[in-house]
């Protein structure tokens, strides 16, 4: 699907055209105005398959001597008003580019979980865990994961728990701090803790509501940090989300599942735009035949990108932990056979590139917003 | 990033769940293994088998926490919320007794003799401070759970919630085991809800029921796996030869531990029998 877009002023004409690979052509045309003191009207016309859209906007007056560079600013301005309206496509490679160099991998400390998750908690992705009650979801695991990727990122950033069941033990945390902290000083050992303890958040939310209020309010905080060039957040804990969504999932009106998709989404963002790790626990119900299964329903399944059960085995003290769903593991797998499809279809168009560059450059738009993305 | 409220850092939590405070049992070895008693901020359920003494435990905290700050108590007040219709004003009376002896055993005639003239010595002030509430059905119990938030602003000393039982309406005649999910952990919600924001101890009586998995049947808690996570502390009371233990299930700061307890006409106090140690899981 191609966009045009064509900036086009009263008056002289000049035109500064753009072309790349991708097949998108944005044309940005500026032209003097005749009379100084009057505004540059542009007008912008996006076409694209189905229809056309237009669109005015309007620029700041410009001094009658304008050299062509400054017709150029205002161009390239006018071409950033319009990005704005909807998110950049971005490349495969740039894409690669943003996982290389942000999407850091967060150890939890425990080396089993590092295995099935590939390294550890990778930024940027929803990581849900379920379990049983008192399988070692709350105490051990999320105190290891926080406190681990706290320690391990004390300086970078911190993690911030979102707690539903009261269940954040700050004595816990401490005692694990100091049994790991090895042989040191007091003073250091103190330090440390406090350091490390510093960068735990934690705050408690009782309603799905208050979740998605705090998440917004997250988002606009995180924003001002990424320019002010504050500290920011690499772990995002959420303990646990199943039990903000239990009492609305059900029922006859469709209530429940827009509201826990719509928390999905804004996590999933939240994660990609910030670059931190997001992590939920789940607890188990009853299925078919006794065999029990992850709560939340269908409509949750496709939600997280990695889905890890947990269990315990009462006698052992020994837990377990079984990967449900991964994308970097099954991606592969589908990653080739989707492959061998597109190269049927559209041969014709990528026969002079190499195959890898043929994937990378495959067009990837990230969509949080559906009614935006509708209209194009 | 205070711009977002009620957030705040662990570090600053350490140091406030230090003094966090408990309310004694009155069983040494329990609050021993509880490390202090049933903590204040957090949702415990205790379920066991008929009999067992969930009834006595939930008065007997009723009325502990009524012991004056002076003697190592609260000096609270504390909700009774009965669904069962098991609380008995007689037993209430006769707990309340037990504990001021037990408190007036630590003087000497002389103060004893003064201090039991005082008049919040007596066991009825102690009756007097317990607010009951009678539930006969689930929209009660749904609407009392919205009440106490309003009744806990004008009534600021309350620092125990009891609900005994929190099972017994959801039982029977429930066609859509759907809609009782979600009002259960509306409930729960709510309830730690209460308790973090008053700082006040929620005390959860549950039954148990027969669950049949791997082809053999055993005795679970009711309600369900759903509500299983609604609590932040589990305890379970158990029979184990002729004598009652109760074994922390679900704590997250607490190692599994089991203790043994007895219920006398004082109320919940220590075992009496030889092997009084503690077994830790």
């Amino acid at each position: 699907m191609l966009t045009r877009f064509r900036v086009e002023g009263e008056g002289e004409r000049s035109s500064m055209a753009e072309n790349d690979d991708l097949g998108i052509e944005r044309t940005a045309s500026i032209q003097n105005p005749t009379k100084p003191s009057s505004s540059i009207g542009a007008r912008v016309r996006a076409t694209h398959d189905d229809d056309e859209d237009e669109v005015r906007v309007s620029l700041r007056p410009v001094l009658p001597h304008s050299s062509s560079d400054l017709i150029h600013q205002e161009a390239a301005r006018a071409l950033s008003v319009m990005d704005s309206f909807h998110q950049p496509w971005l490349t495969g490679v740039e894409l690669l580019d943003d996982a290389n160099r942000n999407k850091h991998v967060l150890p939890t400390g425990l080396e089993g979980i590092d295995v099935l998750l590939g390294g550890g908690l990778r930024e940027g992705q929803l990581i849900e865990i379920a379990g049983p009650s008192s399988s070692g979801k709350t105490q051990p695991l999320q105190m290891q994961v926080c406190l681990h990727s706290a320690s391990c990122i004390a300086d970078k950033g911190s993690v911030m728990f979102l707690d539903t069941c009261n269940s954040f033990s700050p004595n816990r945390i401490a005692c694990m701090v100091n049994q790991f902290s090895g042989p040191l000083f007091k003073e250091a050992k103190e330090r440390r803790l406090e350091r490390i303890m510093s960068s735990i958040l934690c705050q408690p939310i009782y309603d799905i509501f208050e979740l998605l209020d705090t998440l917004h309010q997250l988002e606009s905080t995180l924003k001002h940090t990424v320019k002010t060039g504050g500290y920011k957040i690499c772990l995002l804990i959420i303990d646990s989300i199943s039990s903000l969504i239990a009492p609305i999932l059900g029922g006859k009106s469709p209530q429940g599942r827009l509201l826990m998709v719509s928390a999905g989404i804004v996590l999933k963002k939240l994660a990609h735009e910030f670059n931190l790790a997001v992590l939920v626990t789940n607890h188990m119900v009853g299925g078919e035949g006794g065999i029990i299964k992850p709560a939340l329903g269908e409509s949750w399944k496709n939600i997280p990108h990695v889905r890890l059960v947990v269990s315990r085995d009462q006698q052992s003290n020994v837990f377990t932990a079984t990967v449900l769903k991964h994308t970097m593991r099954v991606a592969y797998y589908i990653h080739v056979s989707e492959f061998t499809c597109n190269t049927d279809i559209n041969y014709s168009q990528m026969k002079n590139q190499s195959k890898n560059h043929r994937i990378l450059n495959m067009l990837i738009l990230h969509l949080y917003n559906v009614p935006i993305a509708a209209c194009f | 990033m205070a711009i977002i409220k009620l957030l705040r850092t662990a570090w600053d939590m350490l140091s406030e769940e230090q003094m966090q405070q408990h309310i004694t049992t009155g069983c040494e070895d329990l609050d021993h293994i509880l490390r202090g008693g049933i903590h204040c901020g957090e949702v415990t359920e205790v379920g066991g088998v008929p009999g067992i003494g969930k009834t006595q435990l939930g008065i007997q905290l009723a009325v502990n926490v009524q012991i004056p700050v002076e003697y190592g108590g609260h000096g609270g007040q504390a909700v009774y919320i009965d669904t069962e219709g098991s609380f008995m004003v007689e037993r209430a009376h006769q707990i309340a007794e037990g504990c001021i002896n037990g408190i007036l055993d630590n003087f000497t005639d002389h103060d004893r003799k003064i201090l039991a003239c005082q008049e919040w010595m007596q066991p009825n002030s102690f009756l007097s401070n317990i607010f009951y509430f009678r539930i006969c059905s689930y929209t009660e119990q749904i609407a009392v759970t919205n009440y106490l938030e309003k009744f806990l602003k004008e009534h600021k000393d309350v620092k125990i919630v009891v609900i005994d039982s929190v099972t017994f309406h959801f039982r029977q005649d429930f066609d859509d085991l759907a809609c009782r999910t979600r009002i259960l952990s509306g409930m729960s919600l709510k309830l730690m809800k209460l308790a973090k924001t008053n700082n006040l101890a929620v005390v959860l009586l549950n039954q148990v029921t027969t669950k049949y998995t791997e082809g053999s049947f055993h005795l679970t808690l009711a309600l369900g796996d759903s509500w299983s996570h609604s609590c932040t502390n589990r305890i379970i009371l158990y029979w184990n030869a002729n004598e009652r233990y109760a074994y922390i299930d679900k704590s997250p700061s607490l190692p599994s531990a089991s203790a043994p307890y007895s219920v006398t006409s004082k109320g919940i106090r220590n075992s009496t029998s030889h092997c009084k140690r503690v077994r830790m899981m």
